[in-house]
This record gives C-alpha cells, sequence and structure tokens, in this order.
C-alpha cells in the first residue's frame, strides 16, 4: 500500500473547496434576499486558507507520494492567488448584483477555479498540473460568459473555451510524450531520467508541446489570440479575476515544470523562450498602443507583462525565480487595482471603457483618478512603485545570468508602454468632459480594494528587501 | 514475425485505419449528423487499438463513455438544436491552407521523432487480474489526482448548469 495521506500539505486548497461546498448549499438554502452572504462565506475561506498557507511556510512538507509539496515557492503564489482571489471578491460584491449575476454560482466558480490554482502551483505530478489545469479552466470559460444576456460575453466564453481546450490538449500530449521518454510523470524523476541518458528527442517534443501548452494559458506571443477577445467580452471582475490569478497559476506550473523536470534542457528553451520574450512584450506593447478600450488596453498590457515574467524564467536560478515571484505580486495588486478604479468608475451596469470616457474624471472623482494614475504608472514601471521595483530585479537577474541584450529590450518596452499607461491620465486631468459628470457614490468594497493596491504597490515599491528576500527563499530546489 | 505477432500488427492496421477514417468523416461532412457518426467510428477504432494493445478494460471503458454516453450526447444534442440539423455545414475556412501546412509540418515532425526513438518496454508482463491493480492503484498511489477528478466534474456541473440554464 503507497497511501501516503499528508492533508496538511494540500490544506489550503482543502479549505476553499470547503467553502465552495458551503456556497453551493447557501445558494440552495438561503432566499434570494440573504444571498449576498455567500460572498462573505467564499471571502472567509480564502482568508482560512491564505491563514493556513502562511503557517506551513518553512515547514517544506510533501505529501501524496510527493505528487503536492508546499514549498516555499508554491506557497508564495499559493498567497499571490488567494490574494488576488479575495480582493475580485470584495470586486464582485456589488457587481454581480449590479449585473443581476447569479450569486452563488459566481463565487462557487470562482472558488473552484482558485482549487485548481493552488493546485498548480503545488503540483510537483505532471498528472496533477494537468487536472489542476483542467480545474482552473473550466470555471473561468463559465466565468467568462456569465453575462448570458451580452452576445460578446457569449463570444468570449466559447472563444477562451474553444482555444483553452486545444491548449489543454497541447498539453496532454506533451505529457504523453516526456511520459514516454522517461518513464515517469513526477518532475523530480524525470530530471533524474533526463539527467542520466543521453539526449532524447521525445523529451525534446514533450518540452515543446507543456510549452505551447503554458504559453496559451499564460498568453505568450504567438498563442495570445483568443486574450484581448476574452478579456473584453468577460465581465469586468472576471477579466480582473483572470487577468491576475490564471497568470500565478500557470507561470507557477511553467517555471516548477521547466526549472525542476526540464533543466538538462534548458540549453534548448532558454533561447526559445528568450525569442518568445522579445516577441511577446513588443507585440503586447505596439498592440496596447493602438487601442481605445480600456479593457482591450489591459488586455494587451497583461501580454506584456507575461513576457517581462518571461525574462525571469529565461534567467532561470535563484534570483530568476525570486523575481518572477516578487513581479506577480507586484502585477496582481496593480491589475486588481486598474481593473478596481474601471469598475469604480461605472455607473450602474453602464461601464466607462472607452479613452474619451476618461475625459475629466479628476475633477468630480479625485480620489479614484489619483489612484489610477498611481497604478498605471506602476504599470509602466516608473518608480517609487512596485512595478518598476519588480522590473528592477527581473532585469537585474536576466544580467547577471549573462541575458543582457534581453533586460535590454525589455527596458526599450518599458518606454514604449509609458505612452498609453499615461494616455488615460492625460485624459483624466487635462481634458475636459464632454457631457457632464454627475459624481459617483464609490462602493466601498471597491474603494476598499483601491486603498489595499495603491498602499500594496507603494510599499512593494518603497520597501522591497523583505518581500523579496522571502521570494528568493522560493528557490525550486 | 509469429504468426501472432503478424495477426496483431493486421489488426492493428485496420483498427488505425477505422480511427483515421471517422476522424476524416468527423471533419469534412458537411452534415452535422454525419459528422458525429463518423466520430464514433473513429472512437470505435480507437477502442480497437487498445483491444490490440491488450488494454480490455480500457478499451471497454472507451466504448461505454465515448461511444455509448458521448457520442448520444452529441447526436442529441445535434438533434434538439433547432435548425441545425438539415443545415449544411462547411468546417472549413479560409485559412485551411495554412493550417494543412502547420498541421503537417507538425506530423511529420511528431512522426520522425516517434518512428526513431527506442521506446521504453515494460520487461514483466503484470501477472493476474489487473481490473483490481487499477482500483488498488486509483485509491492508493493516484488517490489524490482520483479526488481532483470528483471535484472537476463538479465544477463542470455548475458550470454546465450555469450556462445552460434560461
Amino acid at each position: 500500500m503507497n497511501l501516503d495521506l499528508n492533508l496538511q500539505v494540500i490544506a489550503p486548497a482543502l479549505i476553499v473547496a470547503l467553502s465552495l461546498l458551503l456556497v453551493l448549499l447557501g445558494e440552495v438554502f438561503l432566499p434570494a434576499s440573504q444571498r449576498r452572504w455567500l460572498g462573505y462565506l467564499a471571502l472567509i475561506g480564502l482568508l482560512g486558507a491564505a491563514v493556513v498557507a502562511a503557517m506551513l511556510w518553512g515547514a517544506n512538507l510533501s505529501g501524496f507520494g510527493k505528487m503536492v509539496v508546499a514549498d516555499a515557492f508554491g506557497l508564495f503564489l499559493t498567497l499571490i492567488i488567494l490574494l488576488g482571489a479575495a480582493l475580485s471578491v470584495l470586486l464582485a460584491f456589488d457587481f454581480v448584483r449590479a449585473h443581476q449575476l447569479d450569486t452563488g454560482e459566481f463565487f462557487a466558480l470562482v472558488l473552484s477555479a482558485v482549487v485548481g490554482m493552488i493546485g498548480m502551483v503545488t503540483a510537483t505530478d505532471l498528472i496533477v498540473i494537468f487536472l489542476a489545469l483542467e480545474l482552473l479552466s473550466l470555471p473561468l470559460y463559465v466565468l467568462a460568459a456569465f453575462k448570458r444576456a451580452d452576445k460578446r460575453s457569449l463570444e468570449a466564453g466559447l472563444k477562451y473555451f474553444l482555444l483553452g481546450a486545444f491548449a489543454s490538449a497541447f498539453f496532454l500530449y506533451g505529457i504523453a510524450f516526456v511520459f514516454g521518454g522517461t518513464g515517469t510523470t513526477n518532475l523530480g524523476r524525470i530530471a533524474a531520467v533526463l539527467g542520466a541518458s543521453p539526449r532524447s528527442d521525445v523529451a525534446l517534443v514533450g518540452m515543446g508541446l507543456l510549452g505551447v501548452g503554458f504559453a496559451f494559458k499564460v498568453a505568450l506571443v504567438p498563442f495570445h489570440w483568443w486574450t484581448p477577445d476574452v478579456y473584453e467580452g468577460a465581465p469586468t471582475v472576471v477579466t480582473a479575476f483572470m487577468s491576475v490569478a490564471v497568470k500565478a497559476a500557470a507561470f507557477g506550473a511553467f517555471f516548477r515544470v521547466f526549472l525542476v523536470a526540464l533543466p538538462e534542457l534548458a540549453a534548448d528553451w532558454r533561447a526559445l523562450l528568450a525569442v518568445i520574450a522579445v516577441l511577446t512584450m513588443t507585440l503586447g506593447n505596439v498592440a496596447a498602443l493602438l487601442q481605445s478600450n480600456v479593457k482591450r488596453m489591459l488586455a494587451y498590457s497583461s501580454i506584456a507583462h507575461a513576457g517581462y515574467i518571461l525574462i525571469a524564467l529565461v534567467a532561470m536560478g535563484v534570483n530568476g525565480a525570486g523575481s518572477a515571484l516578487f513581479y506577480l505580486l507586484a502585477y496582481t495588486l496593480t491589475n486588481l487595482g486598474a481593473f478596481g478604479a474601471v469598475i469604480a468608475l461605472s455607473d450602474g451596469t453602464r461601464e466607462r471603457l472607452e479613452l474619451n470616457d476618461f475625459a475629466g474624471v479628476a475633477k468630480a472623482q479625485p480620489l479614484v483618478a489619483a489612484a489610477l494614475t498611481i497604478l498605471l504608472l506602476s504599470l509602466a514601471g516608473f518608480p517609487p512603485f512596485a512595478g518598476f521595483t519588480g522590473k528592477f530585479f527581473i532585469f537585474g537577474a536576466a544580467v547577471e545570468s549573462g541575458w543582457a541584450w534581453l533586460a535590454v529590450i525589455g527596458v526599450l518596452n518599458s518606454l514604449i508602454s509609458a505612452y498609453f499607461y499615461l494616455r488615460p491620465v492625460v485624459q483624466m486631468y487635462m481634458v475636459e468632459p464632454a457631457g457632464g459628470w454627475n459624481r459617483l457614490r464609490v462602493a466601498p468594497f471597491v474603494a476598499f480594494v483601491l486603498a489595499i493596491a495603491v498602499i500594496g504597490v507603494l510599499a512593494l515599491g518603497i520597501v522591497p528587501a523583505p518581500v523579496i528576500a522571502l521570494a528568493s527563499g522560493g528557490f525550486l530546489k | 514475425m509469429s504468426t501472432p505477432l503478424v495477426l496483431t500488427y493486421v489488426g492493428f492496421l485496420i483498427m488505425a485505419a477505422v480511427a483515421i477514417c471517422g476522424g476524416l468523416i468527423a471533419v469534412s461532412a458537411r452534415n452535422l449528423i454525419r459528422a458525429a457518426l463518423g466520430l464514433i467510428l473513429s472512437f470505435v477504432g480507437v477502442a480497437g487499438l487498445y483491444f490490440v494493445l491488450e488494454a480490455e478494460f480500457i478499451a471497454v471503458v472507451q466504448i461505454l463513455v465515448y461511444v455509448g454516453a458521448i457520442s448520444i450526447l452529441v447526436l442529441f444534442a445535434v438533434m434538439l438544436t433547432r435548425g441545425l440539423m438539415r443545415r449544411d455545414l462547411s468546417a472549413q475556412n479560409s485559412q485551411w491552407i495554412a493550417a494543412l501546412v502547420v498541421a503537417l509540418v507538425l506530423f511529420s515532425a511528431l512522426l520522425l521523432v516517434a518512428t526513431g526513438t527506442n521506446w521504453k518496454v515494460a520487461e514483466t508482463k503484470i501477472a493476474g487480474d489487473l481490473i483490481p491493480k487499477l482500483g488498488e492503484q486509483l485509491m492508493t498511489t493516484y488517490l489524490l489526482p482520483f479526488e481532483a477528478v470528483s471535484l472537476l466534474l463538479l465544477a463542470a456541473l455548475v458550470g454546465a448548469i450555469v450556462i445552460a440554464r434560461e
């Protein structure tokens, strides 16, 4: 009997799964007027999981025959995912009511996606990683199409589903090849077999197919085509959640598979990923320049940010993985805050998404305008905000590992990006609105999210040392 | 080649041909019902391949789940969707040449690798009845993936209800 039942290792995911079941039961038994409590229930589950994840820090547990681990890398990403999910749930409180979405199902699907995400970043077996990938993807396909009355939301869901299913097939095919070449799906044993045997084409093909699967999920060029349409069509809260949490989860597994299982093939994948990073950054930023819709702009910006994070993977080593974790945390806070500002500026169900909708916001909503300005500056990588320190660490890691030219292209791309991130700022502060702006009441939860995002972005930007120390401690052995 | 090996080889060729023909019908048929029937043929071919590989349990599951359940669901879905049954739909679009080129390149790369590799072969045959062993493995070594699947099915169920409900 090989029963290695170490439930502690999966405790954060178990707590989220438990709250998922409670939310589903609540949806059945609570009267419609009381369903808003389901959001609080989801929030409590996420916070409880975060507390447990923090308690596991440093113990370095593994369980289920080394199929999952609770190492620093996985726990750091788990905490990022839980933070992103909790802030998204806060943004969703008033959003689901205003847009008349099904409350219970909404939160239940968010929670099940979170379970999948935690699974992805803590799994050390390709089978578990694949199941976790599916568990995170399926709810998101549905969440993207959640506004069933809206054709674009349905289109987003369908597109995401078809391309995501395609990507999953590639990923599964890759697993089959890696298994065929090495006889195992455990990441550590794959590395051991590859290290002991001569170079095998089978593993190389497997690596390529796994890479395609990951590239779809984190939206790397040329597998990014779905991103703008899905981000634009999906309900804004879902876009916010998707843009940060999926990136953290998929990059977590991407890093773990490539750094733990395939370091033997590093010479092959580093060059390939470096090229993809350049393409991704450049295309993301240049395409973002051309957008007039803020959600589409943020979609292309998220593609560009995936390119920056990919530089960290090419850099490898302690600095590479550590800087990627730091960057993902900074990106989660910043991007969720930016989407929070977009939600704060929407008037009931009418959202202001075109650039010229932002004209004159600074006069009507000075606080929201200031918050959005800080967040956009952070996304562009201006000091003293988190985006700057994050890029600084990533480019530093690239230079140290001998990929200075990649860092240079990254810096050039940041310069391009400043232009489109500043366009809404110019609109808000310097352009007079065409129509009058009636002052909106910003929902307290949304204001809270904005406050957390701004404080976090400033704190990470000014005193990054403790967090980068924690993130670098999470290097994968 | 010994006689049983030749028989296995012939069986493999027949079943592979069935699977490929079914797949071709599924993607080229203009009528959705015909496409679905082609898909069923392809599933049967794959089940046959499993039989040839002496994985009888997987083969039976393939027939029960894919041929039995999934195909019937597909047929139901097509028949219940108004106007879909009689209309002729083309599965081609303007990019089919580019897609063909990419698919052929990928296929030949995979073919080269697959034929040029010394695949690992299990040295010993597992003795005794396989199915109890499979069940035991699922409840011990693979307990975590097994349980993860149940959560996945729950999420899929909730998602399907959300999408399909009026």
